[in-house]
């Protein structure tokens, strides 16, 4: 039986955490967005530049040993670092390497973060658009897909959708009810992308994109990056910030495929999960708030099962009964998510579940008396699948 | 025949597979040590990692196990199609083959539905085996 480390557990803590400006942020490379939220995170610890001794980051696709092109903007050298390829499961899988690589005295103070610039890059041309949508497809060989008009991730999920509704009666009402608490939380942080208030009534009548997905089931197309610091619990004390401990970590990665036995409709998360509460000690009962990989709302359903916060299957009931807004059993993407406030495949989660956990948000946005913190990444063709869980220091 | 349209490039491992397309016969690999077949082609079996294996014939009958409904062009060689359906087929053999519902309205298309290979002769040399109602 494989045991995650409970020694692993509340020895290091997220120190400082920053964004890029979010949303459409026109000339500015992926490289430069993910340098500016780096330099927010730096700034935020109350950190000097030569105090980091590690990077883990995640590139963009096409970029080679991404984290020296991060080292070299930032001016140093590093202790440790490397580029991660697990897709939207990499940020968390930065955090959880971060924090072996200190324990193993490898590194002192480490920075992850990642950065793209998905709408600039999308919006330039039509031509621009159908390459980008097109190419995760196109990059591999091409058969078993592009000759039936199989492109992207948006139907790739929609099957896990589907195949949900088939099994649980689960409907696209529910869907919206993800969407809709997503976008409240938006409203409420100046940053966010989108800035109009949505309704049920134009959830349902908004364009199908992959049925059964339409349009505001789909996350936005963003520049956006993020980035936090990890160091020693030590360490961190000394530091500006009310520190915030890591108390767990996991990461499971369904390799045999999506389309393979359930896991389109029970996810890595599960196993993930499972590892990730071991290591911190916690179950789903003591977690006051989710931060989840909402590329789409379908996976926020299937997530909320896989973690347990309800049974396989009721995943629909239980966002329908408001669980997910303020207030709620679990409020979660206290921040507008992928969904309204940016999508940065996933280290917008991480840096929102780190300012819950510090308490300083004003009252409308800081979900009252929250002590932990769940965080998951999801990603790599839908399969890779990482959790973070974090507790006040 | 569609225009356009992107067609087959296949791997290596993977023209034994388009070869019998092309002859409207719907082949797999099929493991000679423990006898499954599996998809999509490779040079050994995922179920036992053997590499002693050939293409043999299926039933080509099988069973919606998911699918979804196009409404957007992401490629202009589709703009006539939408809506259309991409389903993954679960074969009566094991294996999972992603592929097209035809013959039938998108509307009409459920889980579990029965389904049985056809092949749309896509261009000259190259056939593509879809799925309509068994």
């Amino acid at each position: 039986m494989v045991e995650p480390s409970r020694e692993l557990r509340d020895i290091c803590a997220i120190v400082g955490a920053g964004n890029s400006r979010l949303g459409r942020v026109p000339g500015v490379s992926s490289l430069d967005l993910l340098v500016e939220a780096m330099r927010n995170a730096i700034g935020d610890a109350g950190l000097k530049v030569s105090d980091i001794d590690g990077i883990v980051c995640r590139g963009p696709d096409e970029s080679y040993c991404h984290h020296q092109r991060v080292g070299e903007r930032l001016g140093i050298n590093a202790r440790f670092s490397t580029t991660l390829d697990n897709g939207g499961a990499s940020q968390i899988l930065a955090v959880a390497l971060a924090t072996m690589a200190i324990k193993a005295g490898l590194a002192t103070t480490v920075i992850c973060g990642y950065g793209r610039d998905a709408w600039s890059r999308t919006h330039v041309t039509e031509e621009a658009r159908v390459r980008n949508e097109t190419r995760p497809e196109s990059l591999r060989a091409q058969e078993f897909g592009p000759e039936y008009g199989y492109f992207g991730a948006v139907a790739a999920h929609a099957f896990g959708a589907t195949r949900h509704m088939h099994l649980y009666g689960t409907t696209r009402e529910h869907f919206g009810h993800v969407a809709v608490a997503f976008r409240e939380h938006a409203l409420r942080n100046p940053g966010a992308q989108m800035k109009k208030p949505l309704t049920l009534a134009q959830y349902h009548e908004a364009q199908p994109i992959v049925a059964p997905f339409g349009l505001f089931d789909c996350s936005l197309r963003s520049d956006a990056a993020g980035a936090v610091i990890v160091t020693s619990r030590e360490r961190a004390r000394d530091l500006r910030q009310p520190a915030v401990s890591i108390k767990g970590f996991g990461s499971y990665n369904n390799l045999t495929g999506w389309f393979t036995g359930d896991n389109m409709v029970t996810t890595a998360a599960k196993q993930s999960g499972e590892a990730a509460y071991k290591m911190a000690g916690v179950g789903p009962s003591d977690v006051s708030c989710a931060q989840l990989y909402d590329c789409f709302t379908y996976m926020v359903v299937a997530q909320l099962e896989d973690y347990g916060f309800c049974k396989k299957g009721e995943g629909g009931p239980f966002v329908a009964s408001g669980a997910l807004r303020m207030g709620g059993r679990l409020p979660t993407n206290t921040s507008g998510g992928q969904l309204s406030e940016a999508h940065a495949e996933g280290v917008l989660q991480v840096v929102e579940g780190v300012r819950q956990m510090r308490h300083t948000y004003p009252a409308e946005r800081q979900v009252k008396d929250a002590e932990i913190a769940l965080i998951s990444g999801h990603g790599g063709n839908q399969v890779c699948h990482s959790t973070l869980i974090l507790g006040r220091a | 025949m569609s225009k356009g349209k992107p067609v087959p490039h296949p791997a290596p491992e993977s023209e034994p597979y388009w070869q019998a397309a092309k002859e409207h016969r719907l082949e797999l690999p099929r493991c000679n040590a423990c006898g499954q077949f599996w998809f999509p082609p490779s040079q050994s079996c995922p179920h036992c990692l053997a590499a002693d294996f050939a293409f043999a014939p299926v039933s080509g009958h099988g069973k919606v196990f998911s699918f979804v409904t196009f409404h957007r062009v992401y490629h202009p060689a589709f703009e006539q199609e939408v809506p259309y359906v991409v389903a993954l087929v679960e074969l009566a053999e094991g294996p999972r083959l992603l592929s097209n519902i035809v013959g039938v309205p998108p509307d009409k298309v459920a889980c579990e539905m029965p389904v049985k290979v056809v092949f749309d002769d896509v261009a000259d040399e190259v056939s593509v085996p879809k799925f309509t109602p068994a």
